[in-house]
């Protein structure tokens, strides 16, 4: 877990949402030998210890120095687990499941349909937050009028939306992603991917480009960041909250407006210019992308973003590598022209000769995988906890670290199932009623 | 070669409605050869979305040549909308023959033969690098000459994407209009993690199939989706039910028990099949009466196995203890000799109707789906 989301509390506060955490090593039982033996979650004792997200630290205003935490020598094996009970929480027709991330607007969940089955993403937005945001209003309502019209593979599908008026909260259904570019780039080595990797993801953000561009939409906020891969690795183009559907009747794609994130801004924007093309906007974005997703590096850098602004509007970029080879040094040359006119579309990136031949593996490298926010390669659902809260009331409240090792071992899953494993025996013994098994009709009668 | 024009054929009878009444299946008498064929029609405007599953499915059908998948003729829009001519199976569906003719399930050696040809159909599927994705009942068809033949090919995926194979795919099929499918989807493709699934999830559905077809009723038909979910997930499968499975049959008031002890208590047992006290009662007599041979409960539990690594290939199921019990001389109709074939039926005036309207329309040229 991220250490961030580790703070210290006293046992007074009340924690509305805490049960939605995940599973807890905070609750831990001491063993009996020691006499002091406690309870740590929701014991009257002094130390009691809880974990918050992001989100419930900023409510909570707390001066961490004065907390001290005490750490107790235990063999792992003495330590007994509570399961934290996962609350089952709907939706309208979804299961809510795990944050998957969050932003200065709300968080991002995962989610199932409980009628299709379909893992979903869920941006939760606080009418609350959304206040503070400058513009933070209207442009989710832009977002979700440009993400109604747009389909396309490479563009993210937004699949509902759904209002609760008396949380003052909003639901933002959409496809389920594993994995976000930017995440992904912190954890390779080098921060940055193998060219082969770099170029299936550049390609495809080309192919969502060209779609938008073709449907007069500019996205102006092409980073890393805004890049999101699905579990068959295809890519989508998220986070349309300050892209803008161009005039459909002017021969120009003329902006007036730039908000998208300093290091990716072109020189034209950082210079403050009246008037820009859009288009050319996410070719620079998408040429510092790309130069960002092959070196590690941006082709500009400063202190502040007042500097970097600074130096995107006035220096040349850093020139890239002379490693990267000729096709791919002059086709970042290329897009990060500074003079917009002289920047290639997407038609003319598609034909350069670099796109064209996919770069082979070198040896040494490897493909990065995306990354998890918990400890879990698979990416498995993470609404299967709260399914098995739901349906399965039963389940074992305490386990040890065994257990978890087991079930992980024998199932590779995370469902904190006890039938599987109080029950090992009567699975092995041939078509006797499996122990939940038996409790539904379907197996049990017809 | 059928030629696609509506005038050439004689629409017979009505035999089915189907997805969720976006299409109507009607058996017709091609005139110039005589033929009967089954003619679906489609209302394309009913289902923009799903125009393009509907030429998928011709496509891939197209590309496919084996005697157990249905083969498609040809194909034609009239008026507004779309006909997909194939040959008639007048058995109907293997759901049609359970729920009309066998509530408890059709005979061992008739499951047998059925899967049998099943499995020879995946066997090609998966050579083609093909996943079926919704091997059920509703699928496998019958006919009068003994034919057994998979269809439902809409939602069936090609491994190939982009011109490169595959070693797994991640996305859930096509939903269909009430997701009745998901109950014979295999675990690791409900779950949609990294790992994604192959072909071995056919072998996981085709295991359901083995229960649905023994047990006439649908496993898992009964519980909420979710619980469905949950309960493959975490590696509970299905059973064929006889007297191994089945020991005691429950007196009344355990039964009652049963019921009332349901998690939530909001599961009745809405199976479709004994909805009376009666007929539950009855079925579970046959149930636990019978004994279905040894081998049938190994095929139908090593194909529902959790791990699909383990599970066999369609290749290796079919040289299965199971099979050996079929002979060369064993007949399917006549294992199932009640179920009666679609018959032409004259006095079906609502498609005589129709067949009346359709000339009355302004005929527009008529043309081939150029795929």
């Amino acid at each position: 877990m991220d250490p961030r989301m580790c703070r210290q509390i006293s046992s007074s506060e009340s924690l509305p949402d805490a049960e939605n955490v995940e599973v807890e090593e905070s609750n831990i039982i001491m063993p009996q030998e020691s006499d002091d033996n406690f309870l740590l979650d929701g014991s009257p004792e002094p130390h009691s210890v809880t974990w918050l997200d992001d989100d419930q630290i900023d409510d909570l205003d707390i001066n961490l120095d004065q907390n001290n935490l005490f750490f107790h020598r235990v063999d792992s094996a003495d330590i007994i687990y509570r399961n934290k009970k996962k609350k089952c929480k709907m939706v309208g027709k979804y299961v809510m499941g795990d944050v998957l991330g969050e932003g200065s607007y709300g968080k991002v969940k995962e989610m199932l349909d409980s009628e299709s089955l379909c893992r979903r993403a869920v941006k939760i937005l606080k009418k609350r937050k959304l206040r503070r945001i400058p513009n933070g209003e209207q442009n989710v309502q832009k977002e979700i009028q440009l993400l109604r019209i747009l389909r396309h593979k490479n563009v993210i599908e937004l699949v509902d939306v759904m209002y609760n008026d008396e949380k003052q909260k909003m639901y933002l259904v959409m496809e389920f992603c594993v994995g976000v570019l930017q995440d992904m780039l912190e954890s390779s080595p080098g921060k940055k991917f193998p060219q082969r990797q770099a170029h299936d993801y550049f390609t495809q953000l080309l192919d969502g480009l060209e779609y938008l561009h073709g449907q007069g939409v500019v996205h102006k906020d092409i980073k890393p960041g805004n890049l999101l891969l699905t579990l068959n690795q295809t890519l989508k183009i998220t986070d349309f909250g300050v892209a803008e559907a161009l005039d459909m009747f002017s021969p120009e794609d003329t902006c007036y407006t730039g908000q998208g994130s300093p290091a990716f801004q072109p020189p034209e924007i950082a210079n403050g210019a009246e008037t820009f093309s859009g288009t050319k906007v996410d070719i620079w974005s998408s040429g510092v992308t790309l130069y960002n997703m092959t070196t590690g590096r941006y082709p500009f850098e400063g202190d502040n973003v007042f500097r970097l602004l600074e130096a995107i509007g006035r220096a040349e970029p850093a020139p890239p590598p002379r490693c990267l080879g000729p096709a791919l040094h002059s086709l970042l040359t290329h897009m990060l022209s500074r003079d917009p006119d002289l920047r290639p579309d997407v038609h003319q990136i598609r034909r350069h000769a670099w796109i064209q031949a996919t770069p082979a593996l070198e040896a040494g490298e490897r493909l990065v995988n995306p990354r998890s926010r918990r400890s879990d390669e698979h990416h498995n659902s993470t609404v299967i906890p709260y399914l098995v809260e739901r349906h399965y009331a039963s389940a074992q409240e305490y386990f040890t670290e065994r257990d978890l090792r087991h079930e992980l071992g024998d199932n590779g899953s995370r469902t904190m199932s006890t039938a599987e494993l109080s029950d090992g025996e009567s699975t092995q013994c041939k078509r006797r009623w499996h122990s939940s098994c038996g409790r539904l009709p379907s197996c049990r009668l017809t | 070669m059928y030629i696609p024009d509506i005038n050439e054929y004689q629409l017979t009878s009505i035999v089915a409605e189907c997805c969720g009444g976006v299409a109507v299946v009607y058996s017709a008498l091609y005139k110039p050869n005589n033929q009967h064929v089954a003619i679906k029609r489609y209302f394309v405007d009913k289902s923009k979305e799903k125009a393009n599953l509907i030429q998928q499915d011709i496509l891939t059908r197209k590309e496919l040549q084996h005697p157990n998948i249905l083969s498609y003729l040809t194909s034609f829009v009239h008026g507004k909308e779309l006909y997909v001519v194939s040959p008639l199976m007048s058995l109907g569906s293997c759901r049609d023959v359970l729920d009309r003719y066998f509530q408890e399930g059709l005979p061992e050696l008739a499951c047998a033969i059925i899967l049998r040809d099943v499995l020879f159909a995946l066997q090609y599927l998966h050579k083609q690098l093909y996943i079926h994705r919704s091997v059920r009942a509703s699928h496998v068809l019958l006919d009068t000459n003994g034919c057994v033949k998979l269809s439902g090919l809409r939602s069936a995926a090609s491994m190939m994407v982009r011109g490169r194979r595959q070693r797994q795919l991640h996305n859930l099929p096509p939903p269909d209009h009430d997701n009745a499918n998901l109950m014979w989807l295999s675990p690791e493709l409900l779950e949609q993690n990294l790992k994604g699934y192959d072909e071995r999830s056919d072998i996981y559905s085709l295991g359901v199939l083995c229960c649905e077809l023994a047990n006439g009723a649908v496993p898992f038909s009964d519980v909420p989706t979710t619980l469905m979910f949950t309960e493959k997930v975490r590696g509970n499968r299905p059973q064929l039910l006889d007297c191994s499975s089945f020991p005691e049959p429950l007196d009344d008031g355990e039964m009652k028990n049963l019921i009332w002890n349901e998690p939530d208590g909001m599961y009745n047992t809405d199976s479709g099949v004994g909805d009376s006290a009666d007929g539950v009662c009855r079925l579970r007599q046959v149930y636990a009466a019978r004994k279905l041979s040894e081998p049938f409960h190994h095929l139908s539990e090593i194909a529902l196995q959790r791990d699909p690594e383990r599970r066999p290939s369609a290749t290796q199921l079919l040289n299965h203890q199971f099979f050996k019990q079929i002979r060369k001389t064993d007949f399917l109709p006549s294992l199932i000799g009640r179920v009666k074939p679609i018959k032409p039926d004259a006095n079906d005036m609502s498609a005589l109707l129709l067949q009346e309207k359709m000339s009355e329309m302004d005929i527009e040229k008529q043309t081939e789906w150029d795929f």
